[in-house]
């Protein structure tokens, strides 16, 4: 006799799209799927429970590996969580704020741009993932020199950055941040302009605002759904209360307002970063730390706008050198919940543009 | 190429002087001419494998494989003998004996397309006086060996992949076979020899140009070329229906994706853009005879091109826009396009007479 | 239109065909790696007083350091070696080193054929030369 039955196809951890070592479980009738299963932990590497056997400083190389598309701006998040602890906030010199703002929006290009690309990727437009790491990559080269590393720098210290940034570095920013305007024509004119590109995206999972604030969205997610709410302005940190930037907001929370916020994100960036190296000041670059960092007991949580949305750090100090715990909030994990949600009744095409809208990054997932 | 048909009739003699009957030369020649096409097939699948690299890696800005022999020719025998040197996995599950087979069908539907196109003046192998025809069935065959391949794979993603190119390849048939049928309404013939003749005046891309559009995208989708690569769809089916073939067994789905690619170019070539007949009358440049053979090879080029230019710019469309855009779209447009050559002979007819 | 962005796709890939490349042929051209690049690590064994703050500062302890006293109650340096295998490059070691005798260079070509051969042994690969005799400075003591 003939029956139809549901079709339970298991989708990583070793699949092309599931950007890095991921596996959901899906159930599909036809090619539409049912239901959708998370199984994450692949990439485990206990890094919580390592801070604690780390000093405070040694565990800065640490958060590059989480979310290891945006290492700088992990550093800064863990780095003000440490200042925090130990009340040192108000001594970081105003070359290394600048330094750090700098750097955090640099590496907030770099991160989009990858996200920009595995999307291309995703919607199997190879050529656009090409042209956005083109961009990419010499943002990467940037963080070469100011780090030594292209994923893992290792600049940020508690107290400011590890040393200062010679000329030759702002005139390769300068000179870096004007090649952006007409990369993003050609994104623009690539991608997002592109009517399979729009046929593919819009009004595809489209997140309510309620279902957003639900799952604890943030980041450019939340912003995509309506939700106008950036800690960089709302709760600003080191000098981006003297920024002038516009926080992109889109109302549809469809995966094209997902991509394009990202764009948008990138320009503001841009921007960010022509102000802050007009405005920089000499000076040290570094507080006066104690060698050994010894915060009192207590204990801090500090959160930042990261690319992906709200990294936060929260440490407990029992008065040593070392942390008696360290929580890492991290937000892709957060927004990674949602995934069998939004990926309910759509296509399997679609499942895997969801899973990239989301940016998720399985260093940070699974840490 | 004269010089072709001169040695074929050379050989012909010859033969027919060694006692053979005229009817065996014949069958000979056939075979001589068919292993020639065989040839210059594998040539142009071997040709476009290194095409596609260096081409999709200038769109995409980088330099593509350079490194053996000049300009990467090379690579093209590394490719070859790595693909050969592979171990031929068949998976246990798998139904063996149609997994075998199903990647040698494909590319034998691929070959015999090349039956009945003119590669110039009187280079055919068989001039069929229903060769379009003969074509469009050869080439809807292979919808079946894809599906053999993704059922016997005996995997999820493979059966997908079929499944989809099944219905992708039916679907798209129609308005391809459409778009050809302005052609024939305005040649009134389905012999290749005498759809190319008729374009002596006027290459049938200008009346005919929405049928071209409708059968350069059919014709895409019926390739399972990007943007309508959803039976391989890369991003969610890894490969699709070769996704458990390996070694030789995969490389001849390659080359019969390609092998059917030239195939579709120089369909298109013939249909719309005058075969092998020379643009605006060139027939001689500078007093020199351009033969009709480089005419047909310069237009098949300038299709394959594009196949290639078209791919690595687009994203790859949904299964369901898909068949939206295939039903609701290109047979409206290519029906009306019927009706409106039709109603432009008829009053073509009436102006004449 | 349906179709403009379609027909500008193909405009910016066509332009982009014929455009600059911007692939690095990398055995032949090399890298043009910044000063601070972290590569591997180069040991300036006169210099080095085996203070044994490198050791300290690692994350991962990844570093051996062997020392005995000669007859001036100095402690000399008998053997320094690096489990590469667990180093994370993030260059505490480097920058706490007193007397700058731990230094990073270029070589970032690390592949080798067996596990054993990726951990260094600084101190009897170390080559000497006339520049690391001069005599070691400590900045600070701790």
């Amino acid at each position: 006799m003939l029956k139809t039955q549901e079709l339970t196809l298991n989708m990583g951890p070793v699949h092309p799209s599931t950007h890095g070592v991921y596996r959901c479980v899906l159930n599909l009738d036809g090619e539409y799927i049912q239901n959708a299963v998370n199984h994450i932990g692949y990439l485990h590497r206990g890094l919580e429970k390592l801070a604690e056997s780390r000093t405070y400083t040694q565990f800065i190389p640490y958060t590059d590996r989480l979310d290891y598309c945006s290492g700088l701006s992990n550093e800064l998040a863990y780095v003000m969580a440490v200042e925090k602890l130990m009340g040192i906030e108000e001594e970081i010199p105003e070359r290394a704020q600048y330094l750090r703002v700098i750097l955090a929006e640099l590496q907030r290009l770099g991160s989009h741009g990858i996200f920009l690309g595995s999307f291309a990727l995703d919607v199997a437009g190879a050529t656009g993932y090409f042209y956005i790491f083109r961009e990419r990559d010499r943002v990467l080269e940037l963080i070469t020199r100011v780090g030594g590393n292209r994923l893992t720098p290792n600049f940020m210290r508690i107290g400011g950055v590890r040393n200062d940034l010679g000329e030759d570095f702002f005139t390769e920013l300068k000179d870096l941040m004007d090649s952006f305007e007409p990369a993003f024509e050609e994104y623009n004119g690539l991608l997002t302009g592109n009517e399979i590109f729009q046929s593919r995206t819009k009004g595809i999972s489209v997140v309510s605002k309620e279902m957003a604030m639900d799952y604890g969205f943030n980041g450019p997610n939340l912003r995509s759904v309506g939700v106008d709410y950036d800690l960089r302005r709302d709760e600003p940190y080191l000098v981006y209360d003297r920024m002038q930037f516009d926080v992109p907001v889109t109302h549809n929370g469809d995966l094209f307002d997902r991509f394009v916020i990202r764009l948008k994100e990138m320009e503001q960036s841009v921007r960010i970063i022509k102000q802050a190296m007009k405005e920089i000041p000499e000076g040290p670059v570094m507080a006066k730390v104690p060698k050994v960092i010894k915060p009192p007991v207590g204990e801090a949580f500090h959160r930042i706008e990261n690319a992906k949305g709200h990294l936060g750090f929260h440490l407990v100090s029992d008065g040593s050198t070392k942390p008696y715990r360290n929580k890492i909030y991290a937000p892709t994990f957060v927004m990674l919940s949602a995934f069998p949600e939004m990926a309910k009744g759509t296509h399997i095409m679609d499942a895997v543009l969801i899973l990239a809208s989301i940016d998720i990054v399985l260093g940070e997932v699974d840490r | 190429m004269q010089i072709l048909i001169n040695l074929a009739n050379g050989i012909r003699s010859w033969l027919e002087g060694m006692g053979l009957s005229a009817a065996s030369a014949e069958v000979i020649m056939s075979a001589v001419g068919a292993l020639a096409v065989v040839i210059f097939i594998l040539t142009h699948v071997i040709i476009l494998i290194l095409a596609e690299r260096r081409v999709a890696a200038f769109i995409q800005i980088r330099k593509g494989p350079n490194r053996l022999g000049p300009l990467g020719i090379g690579q093209v025998i590394a490719d070859v003998v790595k693909t050969l040197s592979k171990e031929d996995i068949i998976p246990a599950a798998a139904d063996k004996f149609v997994f075998k087979i199903a990647s040698t069908t494909l590319f034998a539907t691929a070959l015999l397309t090349f039956a009945v196109i003119p590669f110039s003046k009187g280079m055919v192998i068989q001039d069929l006086n229903i060769g379009i025809f003969y074509f469009i069935a050869m080439a809807s065959t292979g919808t079946l060996s894809i599906l053999m391949a993704g059922w016997a794979s005996n995997n999820k993603y493979a059966l997908i992949g079929g499944m989809r190119a099944v219905a992708q390849m039916i679907s798209y048939e129609i308005p391809m076979v459409f778009s050809i049928l302005g052609v024939v309404m305005l040649t009134g013939s389905l012999k290749m020899s005498d759809i190319v003749l008729a374009q002596k005046n006027m290459w049938f891309i200008v009346p005919q140009f929405i049928a071209f559009v409708v059968y350069y995208v059919a014709a895409t989708a019926e390739l399972n070329r990007a943007p309508f690569d959803l039976a391989e769809g890369e991003q969610e089916l890894i490969a699709g229906y070769f996704i458990e073939y390996s070694g030789i067994r995969w490389a001849l789905f390659m080359m019969a994706e390609y092998a059917s690619m030239v195939a579709a170019s120089a369909i298109a070539t013939t249909l719309f853009l005058g075969g092998w007949l020379a643009p605006f009358g060139l027939d001689t440049i500078f007093g020199v005879t351009i033969p009709g053979f480089v005419w047909f090879m310069i237009k098949l080029y300038f299709m394959l091109f594009t196949f290639l230019w078209v791919r690595w710019t687009f994203p790859r469309l949904r299964v369901d826009h898909l068949m939206h855009f295939g039903w609701k779209f290109l047979i409206p447009v290519s029906l009306a396009n019927i009706l409106v050559t039709g109603i432009g002979i008829y009053v073509y007819q009436r102006i004449i007479s | 239109m349906f179709g403009q962005g379609l027909i500008k796709g193909l405009s910016i890939t066509l332009k982009n065909m014929f455009g600059p490349k911007i692939t690095e042929e990398y055995p032949e051209q090399r890298p043009n790696l910044p000063p601070a690049f972290k590569g591997s690590f180069d040991l300036k064994v006169p210099k080095c007083i085996a203070c044994g703050l490198c050791a300290n500062a690692c994350p991962n302890k990844v570093i051996k350091i062997e020392s005995e006293k000669d007859e001036n109650n100095k402690k000399k340096l008998t053997g320094y070696t690096m489990k590469t295998e667990r180093c994370l490059y993030c260059g505490f070691c480097v920058e706490t080193c007193p007397t700058k005798a731990l230094l990073w260079n270029h070589n970032f070509e690390l592949a080798k054929y067996f596990r054993d051969d990726v951990n260094l042994d600084l101190f009897s690969s170390y080559v000497p030369s006339p520049e690391d005799e001069k005599p070691a400075k400590p900045e600070e003591t701790d």
